[in-house]
């Protein structure tokens, strides 16, 4: 069992769901990135995603888009972050730390070194949202031997022979992305083809693997936390954080985290 | 040209976000039926020609090849099709695909507006709902298409998000198409993106070398020397060439927006002059124009629809192996261009086409009068007016302009 599921496991024996929470490396600077960091380990969340700002994010909505561009004005750098963050996982060794970004940052760094790195970092795991499984072979070895968790998402148009298929080469845990569309509040027309009902789309997910399973995209409420007690481990807040932030600063944010613990 | 499992050499592959997985397969499996299926080309060669008016022709240009004293110059029209765009071959392909795989809505991107009236019109056509994302830089640059598409019955979605152009609404058409992946099919305009989009875009604009081989064959007797298109998305380019990417007696250049000039943020070149490296980005892996961070970079070109910081993975990979020669014309040479073509020849090339043609005619006075020169007008310029208007800086638009508001404003 890797490292990151042995954690997520025990702090689980204590807790009815655990809380991982999104920050943009580098918004609105990258001190203030870090400060905001820091709080949100002070008041105890579990993981910490850290997203590394690429200028085209196709999975993420306004919140974070707009986010992504006006931290990369601070023109912030991969191997700055990876420092910075190491900082951090040193002060707060009873959390752990995601990393997350696009494609070709990750690429441009050297996709074969990031994972050792990484986890020199101390980073448990990294999310990756257009690097498909298929096209991740020697990424994922870079992994197995950096001992480092790569991340797969699960989506509710993910066919069952496909989410067999991704649950049969995760470790450490998986992210399954609640609803269609892009992170945040919805912003596009979803169509008229009828959702699975979340609580079944994450009961074939349960019954498919052991792993622990993160639920994100839309997450912004207390109420929709616990809804999710049973069904999953971890709740993903990303766009509803920030969107709080925005709204009144580093303390709007520790709030809204206290909101989501009920 | 045949992919291998979606790569061309080391540029293309199928890089999306998981929720897009589902469907972007589905379009594979449609697309391998469709494209051996031999009533639905048939629907489709018909529907070229009933409805955007294919074959385009061969137009020979006396004064242009007298003028520049070497090699002979012929124009490939697909200025006259339907829309006035190569992108009328596409969307007709794509629209009955759609069809075929019984989806009833589609999403397109632009960025000229192009493909933007291509979508709208096939979509009325199609009985399809349609919904088109244009980056907002370059709405007020093409605002005449952008009251077309919304006269057709098109949703026209204006991004304001990083630089307000053709990448963005990439962007945001790929978002669109997660929050309906299985009900909405995105209606790509080039040869760019996820697999299958190259290679079926590519094929559905083969039409215009398939006609060019046959009427050269018909019209001189031989295949053409060279063959010159411009380079923005590459979808023209890749239709005009691939039909003799096996004639090694024909030379294919590409001719992309040089701009201003080579500094960061002035010109669109993402092969030739070595400005562009290897990135994954937008659904596939090509040349980019990028920082040393992975970022990419803010494009410029006089022409909308060629500002794009990606390329086609089959021109990526051709100009890896050689095959195509590709090169850049700046925006002042594309003026000079656009003006011989229609005081020598009475034709109103598209500023993108403009860049081909700019490429040619640096070209054509060394070569020798036996050999034949084909250019690809890729659209007609008629949608440039108010750029060019400016660029030639024509006394009387303004004031034309000032005078027709006042009468709107009264009225």
């Amino acid at each position: 069992m890797s490292k990151l599921q042995t954690f997520i496991e025990q702090q689980r024996k204590e807790k009815p769901i655990l809380l991982m929470t999104h920050v943009v490396y580098g918004y609105p600077t990258i001190d203030e990135s870090l400060a905001l960091m820091r709080d949100l380990l002070n008041e105890g969340v579990e993981l910490l995603e850290v997203q590394f700002p690429f200028s085209d994010p196709s999975a993420d909505g306004p919140s974070i888009l707009h986010a992504c561009h006006q931290a990369l004005q601070q023109r912030p750098t991969l191997a700055r972050c990876l420092e910075d963050i190491a900082l951090l996982a040193e002060d707060f060794p009873a959390s752990r730390i995601l990393l997350m970004s696009y494609l070709n940052p990750l690429y441009r760094y050297g996709l074969e070194r990031l994972p050792a790195d990484a986890a020199a970092a101390g980073i448990a795991g990294l999310i990756i949202p257009d690097l498909p499984l298929e096209l991740a072979a020697d990424f994922r070895h870079s992994c197995v031997e950096a001992r480092i968790e790569p991340i797969w998402m699960l989506t509710p148009e993910t066919p069952p022979a496909r989410m067999q298929q991704i649950c049969d080469a995760a470790s450490g845990m998986l992210y399954c992305v609640s609803r269609r569309g892009v992170t945040g509040a919805d912003s596009h027309n979803s169509g008229n083809s009828q959702q699975v009902p979340l609580e079944d789309y994450l009961a074939a997910i349960r019954a498919t693997t052991p792993l622990p399973l993160g639920v994100g995209f839309g997450i912004r409420t207390g109420v929709q936390v616990k809804a999710l007690h049973g069904m999953a481990d971890i709740a993903v807040v990303g766009s509803g954080l920030l969107d709080a932030f925005n709204h009144g600063g580093r303390s709007a944010a520790l709030e809204q985290v206290r909101s989501l613990r009920g | 040209m045949q992919s291998d499992k979606g790569f061309f050499g080391r540029f293309g592959g199928s890089y999306i976000p998981e929720i897009l997985h589902a469907s972007q397969q589905a379009l594979l499996d449609a697309w391998n039926q469709a494209r051996v299926d031999s009533d639905f080309l048939a629907e489709v060669d018909r529907e070229l020609q009933q409805y955007s008016g294919r074959p385009t022709p061969l137009t020979p240009c006396p004064n242009l090849t007298r003028e520049l004293g070497g090699a002979q110059v012929f124009l490939k029209r697909e200025d006259l099709n339907h829309s006035g765009a190569h992108k009328m071959n596409n969307v007709i392909g794509q629209g009955l695909l759609v069809k075929r795989m019984g989806k009833k809505r589609i999403i397109a991107e632009t960025g000229a507006g192009q493909h933007g009236v291509a979508s709208a019109l096939i979509a009325a056509r199609l009985g399809l709902e349609c919904t088109i994302y244009m980056g907002a830089r370059d709405i007020e640059r093409q605002y005449p298409n952008v009251f077309w598409m919304k006269q057709l019955g098109a949703t026209v979605v204006p991004v304001t998000s990083g630089g307000q152009t053709l990448r963005d609404a990439l962007d945001e058409a790929l978002r669109d198409w997660s929050a309906d992946p299985s009900g909405s099919h995105y209606l790509l305009g080039t040869a760019c993106g996820c697999a299958p989009y190259p290679e079926m875009v590519a094929e559905f604009q083969s039409v215009i070398g398939r006609e060019v081989r046959a009427q050269s064959l018909q019209q001189f007797g031989t295949l053409p020397d060279s063959i010159y298109a411009c380079v923005g998305g590459g979808s023209n380019a890749a239709g005009i060439m691939l039909p003799f990417i096996d004639d090694q007696s024909v030379e294919l250049v590409g001719v992309e927006a040089g701009g201003r000039g080579p500094a960061p943020g002035d010109h669109s070149i993402r092969l030739s002059d070595d400005l562009g490296s290897p990135g994954i980005a937008q659904g596939f892996a090509t040349m980019f124009l990028q920082d040393d961070q992975g970022q990419l970079m803010e494009t410029h070109s006089i022409a909308a629809g060629l500002d794009y910081v990606g390329v086609s993975p089959i021109l990526a990979h051709l100009n890896d192996t050689g095959r195509v020669r590709m090169t850049a014309a700046n925006d002042d040479e594309v003026m000079h261009a656009f003006q011989a073509l229609l005081r020598l020849e009475g034709i109103i090339p598209a500023l993108e086409s403009s860049h081909a043609v700019a490429g040619a005619l640096r070209d054509i006075p060394a070569m020798s009068p036996d050999k034949k020169v084909v250019i690809n007008i890729s659209g007609r310029g008629d949608k440039d007016i108010f750029n060019v208007a400016s660029a030639v800086k024509d006394a009387e638009f303004g004031p034309f302009l000032q005078r027709y508001l006042a009468r709107e404003l009264q009225a």
